[in-house]
């Protein structure tokens, strides 16, 4: 096999399938990248056989081939070349001659059938969604996934296909974020899928906001092909808890705040709270909010925020980077703030089909 | 049940106050008190979303609620109901068929059933360990969680291991116990990674009641090992389950162990395990015999006793060997008979036997002296303690007189060295490192 490419394409290339890629792994050749050079093209595959990516780049074939070699050095190579033209030769055994302007590499790899082919997906049912909806959709939900590993059914994001609409849900028992994104797709294709975390940064990465994505579900697997790269992953196994269990009955109060200096103001008295007391006060009066923080043996802080407020005075404590998290993703100017009393959850919600629960913390006085 | 009722009322007047109205209805009016007892309340909910839900963000109110009704803390455990509607969850099942697989494979498949307490000869060099086996047995993870038992081979790690396991399974049938040794668990673990079976290796182990870990040592340099051993060893110690591991060093020794490990090793109660005394071996020959229905002279046990030392598993050996052969042949046993029989593992015994050269050279390995200085006249304190300590282990460790001693340490007197071992003992009763240092000269001498 043989074949020569600019750089920036195949460092393009590389970038995309890379971060799948574990160091730490104990079958060697899962830190290997599948190369298989075709008519004008370069297929690039990684896999640490729970998430497999797939990508290619544009190159001139001499010779059709396939082999494997070690990703990350491939990529630190290929990386620190300095001319533009690269010339990459497979010998029979699998080592590399790479060469460009006045250097040259040699690097060893692995035979191309020990490498685990991805997944097929033959008569999966596959729906189309718009890549910037569901980039948009994971970006403002995929903060709130639980990093708990004994909450398994947690560690992902819930697609929920129904009534021709996705849903996204990601919790973590503390907090929930869901977002709706309108499909058309038939009632046979209605399903819930736990998409794992690693699937969902990968994914996150290599959507843009241009084309469809096309999800496909097989059994215990999922793939989303967005034209040129196609990412596999398998599926958590289990059920999504109930979440429309979480959703606060109805409002007694709603605030609508401006996102971004209610965040700053966020920002700037969280500094003074600590890992002990890592709460923020929000306290409500008329047309105005306090936002206060206190840490015993540190110090206090607090901010006014002028708002529109006619309702009861009262205050409710939040876990601040759990208040922030959401407010940094959404990308809107306005957000609502739906309270019910001291107790019970916060719902943060904006003018499209979003929401984000989350539990108060108590307040000790 | 009429009581569980009327705690429940109790429990949920208790609760009102403590959350708002609507959370309540939300959470706890569909939750049911499925069981209560002097260590746990067990509550039935409709599904897995109650059970995130109360434990991350109502535990407080709960434990408060637990504490007025009852006037006592409890451990407050959560079971998903398994009964009709869309949302009953797959994994209960799943999970009961994995324990029950536990249960019976395990309790029965890995333990020796001949390692019981009763079997174990209780001696000087092991009753510290042998108590707090007791104890842990009787009262899992009570009182000295994680049990850390370390000592040499063929000293009885794992037939303590062992008895504890038997004793809990014979308790409480009920409960799972899980005994392995480490290598079992690295390979399982590989094993899960390569056909992507995590979850179900971690259910299988964070749902152990007893975890017994046997020659923990094997996890050095494992890192992956390691970190997946840390986070099981975290949720069993977290949900009150005893932990015990065996190993052949202290923690702290163990080459490529992760810090946090180490100290967590550490954190419980450390046992150690010494070769035992002639009186111990004499005290477990006769045991074995009588279990293995052997009858033997006196002086038979006494010679066995008495010529190898270093291992309890070889004694055994030893008199197997001796027993058997008297029952085919049906000779009868003398000295010489016994000695020829026995002649490989003599021989292994004597080529323990160790020359004071040996121990002079050791000594000034050890202390980064050179080897004239044993015999020479200088005493500056960094020789005179070596060399004191070198004629300490020669008197421990070899069968020379005080005199013979004090010749091979360049004609010194015999009182020189009497004089050393007595300071020298001193000194490793009044400083651990030196008793350390010693006890490691000891050992490796012994190798």
């Amino acid at each position: 096999m043989k074949f020569s490419a600019s750089k920036e394409k195949l460092l393009e290339g590389l970038q995309q399938v890379q971060n799948v890629v574990s160091t730490r792994t104990t079958l060697p050749i899962l830190s290997n990248v599948l190369l298989q050079a075709d008519g004008n093209e370069v297929h690039l595959t990684t896999t640490d056989l729970d998430v497999g990516v797939r990508g290619s780049f544009e190159a001139s074939v001499e010779k059709a081939g396939a082999t494997t070699l070690p990703a990350r050095r491939l990529f630190n190579i290929i990386r620190e070349l300095p001319s533009s033209e690269i010339s990459v030769d497979i010998d029979g055994k699998n080592a590399a001659s790479i060469r460009s302007g006045q250097s040259y590499f040699k690097i060893l790899g692995l035979p191309e059938e020990e490498f685990p082919p991805l997944p097929k997906f033959e008569n999966a049912k596959s729906v189309n969604i718009p890549q910037k909806a569901l980039r948009d959709g994971l970006r403002k939900t995929a903060y709130a996934i639980s990093t708990d590993e004994t909450r398994y059914v947690l560690n992902g994001v819930l697609f929920s296909f129904k009534d021709n609409k996705l849903t996204l849900v990601a919790t973590d028992g503390r907090r929930l974020a869901m977002l709706d994104i309108e499909l058309e797709f038939p009632r046979s294709h209605e399903a819930d899928i736990i998409v794992p975390t690693k699937a969902v940064t990968e994914l996150q990465r290599l959507l843009t906001d241009d084309g469809n994505v096309k999800v496909s579900v097989g059994s215990g697997q999922v793939a989303f092909d967005l034209n040129k790269t196609l990412l596999v992953s398998k599926l958590i196994e289990g059920n999504y808890p109930n979440y429309k269990q979480v959703i606060p009955g109805d409002a007694k109060e709603r605030v609508t705040l401006e996102r971004e200096t209610f965040l700053n103001s966020l920002r700037r008295v969280s500094l003074l709270t600590s890992d002990k007391s890592n709460s923020i006060k929000l306290n409500f009066s008329k047309n105005n909010i306090d936002i206060t923080a206190n840490t015993p043996e540190v110090g206090e802080a607090k901010e006014s925020l002028p708002v529109q407020y006619k309702g009861r005075e009262f205050s409710i404590a939040f876990n601040p980077e759990f208040l922030m998290a959401p407010l940094r993703a959404l990308g809107e100017d306005e957000v609502f703030l739906d309270l019910i009393d001291e107790m019970s959850p916060g719902v943060l919600k904006i003018q499209t089909p979003f929401l984000y629960v989350l539990m108060p913390m108590r307040i000790s006085s | 049940m009429p009581h569980r009722a009327d705690l429940w009322q109790k429990l949920s007047s208790a609760l009102k106050p403590q959350v708002s109205a609507d959370t309540f209805n939300r959470w706890f009016s569909a939750v049911e008190l499925s069981e209560a007892n002097e260590d746990a309340i067990t509550f039935r909910v409709p599904n897995n979303i109650y059970q995130f839900w109360i434990e991350s963000n109502h535990m407080t109110a709960l434990q408060t609620a637990v504490l007025k009704a009852l006037g006592a803390p409890r451990q407050i455990k959560f079971v998903v109901s398994n009964g009709d509607g869309d949302q009953a969850v797959e994994a209960a099942p799943a999970a009961e068929t994995a324990a029950s697989e536990i249960k019976t494979g395990r309790n029965a498949g890995g333990l020796n059933p001949r390692n019981t307490f009763d079997s174990f000869v209780i001696g000087p060099n092991n009753e510290i360990a042998h108590a707090a086996s007791l104890a842990v047995a009787q009262t899992p993870a009570r009182t000295y969680n994680p049990l850390f038992i370390y000592g040499g081979v063929g000293l009885g790690k794992t037939h303590l291991m062992q008895a504890i396991g038997h004793f809990v399974c014979a308790k409480k049938k009920a409960s799972r116990v899980m005994y392995l040794s480490s290598e079992q668990f690295i390979n399982e673990f590989i094993d899960a990674i390569q056909h992507n079976t995590l979850v179900k290796f971690r259910k299988r182990y964070r749902q152990a009641d007893l975890l017994l870990i046997d020659d923990i040592q094997f996890l050095g340099g494992k890192e992956r090992s390691q970190e997946e051993f840390f986070h099981t060893f975290n949720t069993l110690f977290d949900g009150h389950k005893q932990i015990v591991l065996s190993s052949d060093r202290p923690a702290s020794e163990i080459a490529n162990l992760e810090h946090r490990l180490v100290s967590r090793f550490e954190w419980g109660l450390t046992a150690e395990l010494q070769p035992p005394d002639v009186e111990t071996r004499m005290a477990i020959l006769r045991k074995k015999a009588k279990s293995l229905q052997i009858k033997l002279a006196d002086d038979v046990f006494e010679f066995l006793a008495n010529r190898i030392r270093t291992n309890v598993r070889r004694l055994e050996g030893a008199l197997m060997r001796v027993a058997s052969f008297a029952s085919l042949s049906g000779k009868e046993l003398t000295q010489e008979a016994i000695e020829h029989l026995l002649k490989d593992i003599l021989q292994e015994e004597a080529r323990n036997s160790i020359t004071i050269e040996q121990i002079q050279r050791r000594v000034a390995e050890h202390f980064d002296v050179r080897l004239a200085d044993m015999t020479s006249k200088r005493r500056p304190a960094n020789i005179a303690f070596p060399r004191q300590v070198a004629m300490y282990l020669a008197r421990e460790l070899t069968k020379a007189s005080l005199n013979e001693i004090g010749d091979a340490f360049g004609g010194r007197d015999h009182g020189t060295v009497l004089h050393a071992c007595k300071l020298v003992k001193k000194r490793m009763k009044e400083q651990d490192n030196i008793r350390q240092t010693i006890s490691f000269i000891d050992s490796s001498l012994k190798r």
